[in-house]
């Protein structure tokens, strides 16, 4: 919950003081796949990427796996292929439709790896602001999103963000467990940077289901002073890491300027 | 000649009862004479017989005489024994009044060989301590801390940097019961966990059980701390307090009817916020951030069979941050007692007993305008006997009902607000206890003390429960009203210790225990948070409980000037709680599927040498110790370090008295780091670096150490009534920055390499205090 958050930011600020680099010697695990599949209506072309964990001290992120046969398909039977376009992306063209079950299956050296995913109805926005907080002197800026959140139905939401037109990066997810059916505002803001006076920020907003949240809600609460920092529980089988989320999904831009509000 | 064999079988027969003489019980209390303060393990010697009794916890004792003139010698750490001659045909009891020895003698050999508790007492895995005796251990800040000074005993690990917490024998912190006048503290920490609940001031002394836990105590499998507070002057008004870097202490304590009846009142408060006072910041100068405690204490002795206590605890943490957020949390304890004497042999206490521990959350702004609330407390009637059938034989038996009440984080919205509110349901349950204990002295080489509690835990209604399938998903629904009992969970819980003594010098000891445990504390970070949800026995949740067998061989040397003990323990533990991975424990009905359950092991050796008497006093403790657990579900269902495995732990405390006026004291810690799980790879998903586990806690922190020094000044004025004295302070003399987090990112600038970083909590902190006493 949001004080808990607080409350060990105020641990850290508190901490933070005295923060200085370590060498760890961490053991190298035997690799393991990572599917990465983010399907949504914003587009007629699909991408999922197949990878595989690389050793901490690795100098390179992930490492491309390009020899997958991945498909997907719908409750009715449809079956769409994707191909590998190289760096362990893979492509399709289609355009997921609201209200279907997709089903994923990834196979790779003899292994098999499946999911499925629920696209949800989109939830509309009702309107969008900037907002402004006064963290310890600092000025941040996020920006609000406002709505009616459907009542008496579980709802969940993930949010990328893009700043100033960089890549698109994972921000926050938000269920509705403490707000159904209310008017609910979400506030969104880059993990990795401030957003600051002057920025373009694009915020994509996707209707997602339930083990989708769950994987990025365990992604988030993985903190330093998690007591057992684990894996987020993946909805693929077989032990891949990674999520298969289909969503119906929106994006927003904003410009932050001088007491306005953004378009 | 039949006649004459007849007369020699008879005589025989009566050879005992001819010569033995009457035997008469004795009883009363032992007290401070300067203040009538009782005294808690004085002990009581009979010169005829040789036979020693201790004072309870009440100062209560009761010895067996023989009829007629008899001489006691009665005696306690820091005070001028004293030896009285007493003519039991006319008087039976007895109120003992010992003089606290003054500085200015320099040492008192005790006379008699009775200071050997530690050798002859079946009792193990028990340390004690009065505050008196740790006044001069070094602490963080300057704050005296029984619980700090605690961890530095072998088989007590040490919660972390600056941490009240502890662990004792491979036990969870949160498997530790913590009694303050009786009644149960359920969060025993302040700020963060770096100072304790218990204000120095107020507390007399404290009792650790690690093993062998005698069957009066029940309800946590890891050990029992019983602190006890003082009872107040009785013969004069007096004052003591103290002036810190960031807390001031006042007590007062004074007779309400001299001799007879008594108050203590005790308070402290930090004051790191009035820093934030000095911001121009309008919300940082709004912000709160202290904490208080207030000890109280009323004491009445009606006549010489009966005394009444009351006595009360409420302590409160303030965080917030100007009018949009606040966060606070405390316990409150309130403990009635009336000791009567039913007779020289049998003393009886019944006690009523509240305690409990909230906390609320503000939160207001422009969207949000909610309050959460959560409260955990108990209410308890308990009545304990104790008949001091002779020399040879204590029995000590009671009943104890305990009513346990959860109200766990509801959360509470004002209208338009953006979130809903949320009413979880409430938990009720009812333990009922009886135990048995007997000490038994059947020879002068064997000392047992044996006993059994049994214990009913009932689950009672209202209340909505489910049941759960494999993967914590709820499959069926039952609903109870009224206030129906639901399940019992019905447990027996044998205790056994016994002291085999090889002479008055040494002693081999061995003890059995087995404890349950019906309340249980959900933490899943690292440090144990105010927030942490609680939750009871129930049909999902069954008891944890702990078998412990224990060995130790106990010496003291140089006239009891050292003592000298090795334990070495093995502690098995059933049904033990962990969580699913990514477990909402937060104001979730179906909490108790998050859940997981899976047992644990530990085992250790526990050396320790402690120096009582002389100018140069302390101790060194090592433990050698492993602490496991195995949940099916986690880790591939293999064994896996507990968080606080510790395989070394090592403490020194070295106090010296350099002059009258100086007290210099030192310690120094080092232990193993502790079990932690870290990444043994890394991948990316929706461009974000994530790291890959593979093993729980199957990696280490890097070693704690630290060294500590303090010196306290007391300038002589004996001639006035007002004393005051200086203590100064170095936490962490040779500023190591100990690793409090390790944790791991992406580098800012290269997002292809990763690295690893430490957060270190304290460097070296030095601190002064000014305490004055009147």
């Amino acid at each position: 919950m949001r004080f808990l958050y607080i409350y060990s930011l105020l641990t850290l600020f508190v901490l933070s003081s005295c923060e200085e680099l370590i060498q760890v010697n961490l053991n190298e695990a035997n690799p393991k796949y990572v599917i990465e599949g983010d399907l949504n209506d914003l587009s007629s072309e699909q991408f999922i990427r197949v990878s595989q964990t690389v050793a901490f001290d690795a100098p390179v992120r992930s490492k491309p796996i390009d020899n997958a046969t991945v498909t997907v398909s719908d409750d009715k039977g449809k079956v769409y292929t994707f191909n590998s376009v190289g760096n362990g992306l893979y492509k399709s063209s289609f355009q997921p439709k609201a209200k279907t079950r997709y089903n994923l299956k990834v196979s790779v050296e003899g292994e098999v790896f499946e999911s499925s995913s629920y696209m949800n109805s989109y939830v509309d926005v009702d309107s969008l602001g900037i907002m402004e907080d006064v963290i310890f002197s600092d000025t941040v800026y996020s920006v609000t999103l406002k709505f009616e959140d459907p009542r008496n139905t579980p709802n969940y939401y993930k949010y990328n963000i893009s700043v100033n037109g960089k890549d698109f990066e994972f921000s926050r997810v938000f269920s509705d467990k403490f707000n159904d059916g209310l008017y609910v505002t979400h506030q969104v803001s880059d993990s990795k940077s401030e957003i600051l006076l002057g920025d373009t920020v694009v915020v994509e907003r996707q209707i997602i289901d339930k083990p989708v949240f769950n994987y990025w809600n365990e992604v988030l609460s993985i903190n330093p002073g998690s007591a057992a920092p684990a894996n987020p529980t993946s909805n693929i089988t077989n032990g891949a890491l990674g999520y298969f989320s289909v969503s119906s999904a929106k994006r927003y831009g904003f410009r932050i300027k001088f007491k306005e509000e953004g378009n | 000649m039949f006649r004459q064999y007849a007369l020699l079988v008879v005589a025989l027969l009566f050879h005992a009862s001819l010569f033995a003489q009457t035997k008469v019980n004795i009883s009363g209390y032992v007290k401070d004479g300067s203040s009538g303060e009782v005294l808690i393990g004085a002990t009581v010697q009979s010169k005829e017989t040789n036979r020693t009794v201790r004072t309870n916890s009440y100062g209560f004792f009761s010895l067996e005489l023989d009829a007629g003139e008899s001489t006691v010698l009665i005696s306690y750490v820091g005070y001028q024994p004293i030896e009285e001659q007493i003519n039991t045909t006319t008087q039976k009891r007895f109120n003992f009044e010992l003089s606290p020895i003054g500085r200015e003698i320099e040492e008192v050999v005790i006379s008699g060989k009775k200071q050997n508790k530690n050798v002859t007492s079946p009792q193990m895995g028990a340390i004690n301590f009065t505050i008196e005796e740790i006044k001069n251990v070094p602490v963080l800040f300057g704050e005296r801390d029984i619980l700090k000074t605690i961890q530095m005993l072998p088989g007590v690990g040490k919660g972390g940097e600056g941490s009240s917490n502890f662990f004792v024998r491979g036990g969870g912190g949160d498997q530790n019961l913590i009694l303050l006048d009786e009644a149960t503290v359920y969060n025993a920490s302040h700020l963060l966990g770096f100072f304790s609940t218990f204000n120095s001031d107020a507390i007399k002394d404290v009792e650790l059980f690690k093993g062998g836990i005698p069957a009066q105590y029940g309800g946590r499998i890891s050990s029992v701390m019983d602190i006890h507070m003082i009872d107040g002057n009785n013969k004069k008004f007096a004052g003591e307090g103290g002036i810190g870097l960031i807390a001031s202490r006042l007590k007062l304590e004074g007779p309400l009817q001299k001799d007879k009846s008594s108050f203590m009142i005790s308070g402290r408060r930090t004051y790191a916020d009035l820093f934030l006072k000095a911001s121009n910041d309008k919300t940082v100068n709004d912000s709160k951030l202290y904490f208080y405690d207030l000890n109280a204490k009323l004491n009445y002795r009606f006549n010489d069979k009966n005394t009444l206590y009351a006595s009360g605890y409420f302590g409160k943490d303030d965080l917030g941050y100007g009018d949009l957020f606040s966060f606070d949390w405390g316990n409150a304890t309130a403990t009635v007692r009336w000791n009567h004497i039913f007779s020289e042999k049998l003393f009886s206490n019944t006690s009523l007993i509240y305690s409990d521990f909230t906390y609320n959350v503000n939160v207001s702004n422009e969207n949000s305008d909610f309050v959460i609330a959560s409260k955990i407390e108990n209410i308890s009637l308990k009545q304990d006997f104790s008949y001091y059938a002779n020399n040879k034989s204590t029995w000590r038996f009671g009943l104890n009902a305990l009513k346990q009440k959860i109200s766990p984080a509801s959360l509470n919205a004002q209208e338009n607000s953006a979130v809903n509110s949320i009413n979880i349901e409430k938990r009720y349950g009812v333990e009922l206890a009886a135990y048995l204990s007997h000490e038994w002295n059947p020879t002068y080489w064997l000392s047992v003390l044996y006993g059994i509690r049994a214990t009913d835990f009932m689950v009672q209604g209202p209340g909505t429960f489910y049941t759960f399938d494999a993967d914590g998903e709820a499959i069926s629904i039952e609903k109870f009203s009224g206030s129906k009992v639901i399940k019992h969970h019905l447990n027996l819980e044998p205790r056994l210790s016994a002291s085999f003594i090889l002479d008055d010098k040494q002693s081999i000891k061995t003890s059995y225990n087995r404890i349950v445990q019906n309340l249980h504390q959900l933490t899943n970070t690292t440090s144990s948070l105010p927030t942490d949800q609680y939750v009871l026995s129930s049909k999902n949740i069954k008891p944890q409980f702990a078998d412990q067998v224990a060995a130790g061989y106990f010496r003291n040397f140089a006239n009891n000037t050292y003592e000298f003990s090795v334990e070495s323990f093995y502690k098995h533990m059933g049904n033990q709680i962990d969580f699913r991975n990514g477990a909402d424990l937060q104001a979730n009905e179906y909490l108790e599927g998050e859940l997981l359950f899976g047992k644990g092991r530990a085992y250790g050796l526990e050396l320790y040498v402690r120096k009582t008497k002389g100018r140069m006093s302390g101790w060194v403790s090592y433990t050698l110790g492993k602490s496991e657990r195995q949940f099916d579900q986690i880790n591939n269902g293999e064994w896996f370090n507990a968080r606080q495995d510790r395989t070394h732990d090592i403490s020194v405390v070295g106090l010296y008295k350099l002059t009258d006026k100086w007290n210099l004291g030192a310690n120094f810690v080092y232990y193993t780091g502790n079990a932690i799980t870290f990444p043994s790879g890394k991948y990316t998903v929706d461009g974000r670096t994530l790291f890959y586990y593979t093993e729980r806690n199957g990696y280490r922190m890097p070693d704690y150490h630290r060294l500590d020094l303090s010196a306290t000044y007391e300038p002589l004025k004996e001639n006035k009534r007002f004393k005051s004295s200086w203590s100064f302070g170095l936490y962490n003399v040779y500023n190591r920055k100990n690793a409090y987090i390790i944790d791991f990112r992406e580098n800012e600038n290269n997002a292809n390499i990763t690295e690893a970083y430490k957060i270190a909590l304290f460097g070296i902190i030095p601190s002064v205090t000014w305490n004055f006493k009147f």
